[in-house]
């Protein structure tokens, strides 16, 4: 296994619990009403929510329109992810 | 409308450059049963959908579809950095250099560029989801026969992870398609076009 830095270990995290949340949203669109599936995504939802808000204050807003810096544009302040180890 | 995340669905860091190995899975791409068709092909026949349901579906997978499309485009980027001019003429990358330099541009590995010619969009939604249910099986081939092309694991665990999507969304695209037909004549689904013939 590759070695990782810090910020990607938590990205893992992210990318763990929207990947539970991406498989879940595409399972309830045709189970709307399989309660087992709506409890696992409100589930995953407060655990993406808290992983997403200490993700992005340690290491950058995910969308621009998060930014509100008032000396400079936050968005041009943190690497995109094509980059190897940015992800 | 659409929002920009800043992260990849899943990871992609290639510590060797490989120009041929981009030039084999650019195809993931731009090709016949690559994710930019795949993407435009339910984004675009989601209209004719006759239910939330798969309004949902199309445009759901849809959008996961431009994530894959990032995965592919990163896969490329990072396996053709820092290339030597011997390095490019060796791999035989020095056909794609010429027109694109190390630049991520939509081709099938044969080098034809991409096409609207490589999806429909039939405004039958029985049709449409037939369709649909072998593009996905023909993208797993496609990332089956990637897997055959390469044993560096950076590349293949991404490619894998693709690969496992193609599966999911095919079993989506079977639920959706029994919707459909669910609301249809039992004894002919064909008996009229939902999305176009008065009921």
């Amino acid at each position: 296994m590759p070695v990782l830095n810090d910020k990607q270990k938590l990205l893992r995290r992210l990318q763990q619990s929207c990947f539970a949340l991406a498989e879940a949203n595409l399972y309830l669109d045709s189970h709307p009403t399989c309660q087992m599936g709506l409890e696992y995504f409100r589930k995953h939802k407060a655990e993406k929510d808290a992983i997403e808000k200490e993700y992005t204050e340690k290491y950058g807003h995910l969308t621009a329109v998060q930014s509100e810096g008032t000396k400079k544009w936050e968005w041009v302040q943190h690497p995109f992810p094509w980059e190897r180890g940015e992800n | 409308m659409w929002q920009y995340e800043k992260k990849l669905q899943y990871p992609v860091n290639i510590k060797e450059p490989n120009p041929a190995l981009a030039k084999v899975i650019v195809s993931q791409l731009g090709g016949p049963d690559g994710e930019l068709g795949a993407s435009l092909r339910y984004l675009n026949q989601r209209y004719a959908a006759p239910c939330r349901e798969v309004q949902a579906m199309l445009t759901d997978i849809g959008t996961e579809e431009l994530a894959h499309m990032e995965m592919i485009s990163a896969i490329i980027y990072q396996l053709t950095r820092g290339l030597s001019m011997k390095e490019i003429k060796e791999s035989g990358f020095d056909t794609y250099f010429v027109d694109h330099t190390t630049g991520v541009y939509p081709i099938a590995a044969s080098g034809v560029p991409f096409t609207a010619d490589y999806f429909q969009s039939k405004g039958d939604p029985v049709t449409d989801l037939n369709e649909d249910l072998a593009a996905e099986q023909k993208a797993r081939t496609t990332y089956d026969n990637i897997l055959r092309l390469t044993d560096d694991p950076d590349v293949r665990e991404p490619i894998k992870f693709l690969r496992e999507r193609e599966i999911v969304h095919y079993q989506r695209f079977g639920e959706s398609l029994r919707l459909v037909t669910d609301m249809l004549d039992s004894k002919n689904f064909y008996a009229f076009n939902p999305s176009f013939d008065k009921k």
